[in-house]
């Protein structure tokens, strides 16, 4: 009777302690989980507003300031698309006037982004590369609207040295993996040096924009393309289609507001611009240390139609002779970020 | 049987039944005490883990938005690189100054004689993990290459080419058999 009234509360109370201690266990493996799930939740929120910064920072268009940005897409501040952008779903982002001063042109974007059940939000400065252009020797409007029948020559190691950045073959709108896919696809009439970068992401450039800053900066004409020696860097407008029959030898920047027909040779050092396209039949030649940027023809011709021989090879130092001619348009960086909650 | 019960109990029987009540009850107090013991290890396991990982948080909260700069003061995001100590500068208000003694400047510290990884935010210190058994900063410049770091850090030139800065952090607290470790890769959020 003695032993059977202790041994019973014995191991009542041991199994009540049991009980607890194995509860408490399950809470704390609960509460773990929990933890584990909300920091899941967070992190996985953080990547997608990280993603929704570097897709809102890459679509802004190249340029000078953040001025067509912030007033909208009806170009009038004060009225209610200011600063919107465009994000990818579950992403929300509008850009502001950034604070402090005005100089360097800078916008301040704000961003929200709700994924994997978290939310997350910043503030993001963007502001202009310091280097002009875009870090690609090509630089499409469109997507490769290209046949290349002759040979297209793509050297992105800097003629300037070996301690200059290499460059990007190509750059335009679209995926890089699609545009490189069409550089490979070209075979062995598309030649890329070693130094090369991968194809790049980019906005088209903002042509429109450049021919009229050349007109208001007294651009020559097709003048100041000469048949012999190297010229001084200068600014070159031609207003319609630009046909080179001969040999022509330029520098600075060449802006043809139309399509660029290379029927003979030109050797230029600095960048070239053609809106209506570049065209180099097969006795052409055009070879360029700089850049070349082309634009879209209006009839929706082809943007390179490379018969002959194209041959880009980067030279920062004849960029920055033509950007000090004239200011070229600039990549949007990021400048800076932080967390709001 | 009646007059066995009538007997009681034999001594014989009282000692097999105490003997038997003690194995139970040990195997009961060792259930129990290891069960005590489970409990305890699953508290520090999961206070270890939450440690690293809060310290890692922290660090790449402020690595985010190191070089905050939205006076364009031209303000260096890295202010020491060092294998064992890192600080940051952020201009948060926006005055155009890093204030030394404010969360705009931010240092991360790894003390080994103390076993700690501290944040020091201004002038004030706050241990983020005690038991560090391992505790080292990296860093990786802009093209992703490791950056071997001198004696006495990195140079202010070496700084201005930090693209990323990693940790990797080692914790084995008292009473706890397995270590808690974690590595982290944070990116810069400045351009160059």
């Amino acid at each position: 009777m003695t032993r059977g009234s202790t041994a019973l509360p014995a191991a009542l109370a041991t199994l009540a302690v049991s009980a607890a201690l194995g509860a408490a266990v399950a809470e704390l493996a609960r509460i773990e989980v929990v933890l584990a799930e909300q920091r899941r939740a967070a992190s996985v929120a953080l990547a997608a507003c990280d993603a929704c910064a570097a897709e809102a920072v890459a679509a802004l268009p190249v340029g000078w300031d953040f001025d067509p940005l912030l007033a909208g897409p009806d170009g009038r501040t004060g009225t209610a698309d200011d600063g919107v952008l465009a994000t990818p779903a579950g992403c929300t982002a509008s850009a502001g006037v950034a604070p402090g001063p005005a100089d360097p042109p800078r916008a301040l974007l704000r961003l929200e982004a709700r994924a994997g059940g978290g939310r997350r939000a910043l503030e993001a400065l963007v502001g202009r590369d310091p280097a002009p252009g875009i870090p690609a020797l090509l630089w499409l409007g469109a997507a490769p609207g290209a046949a290349v029948s002759g040979t297209l020559a793509l050297d992105g190691a800097d003629a300037d040295g070996a301690a200059a950045s290499d460059s990007a073959g190509l750059g335009a709108p679209g995926d890089p993996d699609a545009l490189d896919r069409w550089l490979a696809g070209e075979g062995a009439r598309v030649v890329s040096s070693a130094r090369t970068l991968p194809a790049l992401h980019s906005p088209p450039p903002p042509l429109v924009a450049l021919a009229e800053r050349m007109r208001t900066a007294g651009a020559r004409g097709a003048e100041a393309l000469v048949p012999t020696g190297t010229p001084p860097p200068s600014l070159a407008l031609v207003q319609s289609d630009l046909v080179v029959s001969d040999r022509l030898f330029g520098a600075g920047l060449l802006f043809v507001d139309g399509l660029l027909d290379i029927r003979g040779a030109l050797d230029f050092t600095g960048v070239v611009v053609a809106t209506g396209g570049v065209r180099v039949t097969g006795a052409g030649r055009l070879a360029i240390g700089g850049a070349l940027w082309v634009g879209a023809p209006a009839a929706g011709g082809l943007l390179l139609d490379v018969a002959g021989s194209l041959a880009l090879r980067q030279q920062s130092t004849a960029i920055a002779a033509a950007d000090r001619l004239l200011a070229l348009p600039r990549r949007p960086v990021l400048l800076g970020m932080r967390d709001l909650g | 049987m009646t007059r066995r019960r009538a007997r009681g109990t034999s001594l014989v029987e009282l000692l097999v039944g105490t003997a038997l009540a003690l194995v139970v009850l040990s195997a009961l107090t060792a259930a129990v005490g290891t069960g005590a013991r489970l409990l305890i290890a699953c508290g520090a396991r999961g206070e270890a883990e939450d440690t690293a990982q809060l310290a890692l948080e922290a660090l790449t909260f402020d690595v985010r938005r190191a070089g905050w700069d939205p006076a364009a003061s031209g303000l260096v995001a890295v202010r020491e690189a060092d294998a064992d100590r890192l600080v940051l500068a952020a201009d948060l208000d926006g005055d155009g100054a890093v204030d030394d003694t404010s969360e705009e400047t931010t240092a991360y510290v790894c003390l080994a004689s103390a076993s700690r990884l501290s944040r020091l935010v201004g002038r004030q210190s706050m241990p983020l993990a005690d038991g560090v058994t391992g505790c080292g900063f990296r860093y990786l410049d802009r093209e992703g290459a490791p950056m071997a770091i001198p004696a006495g850090g990195l140079a202010a030139a070496d700084r201005a080419r930090i693209g990323a800065v990693a940790l990797d952090l080692v914790l084995l607290p008292n009473g706890l058999a397995g270590r808690a470790e974690r590595s982290i890769l944070i990116a810069l959020r400045t351009a160059p």
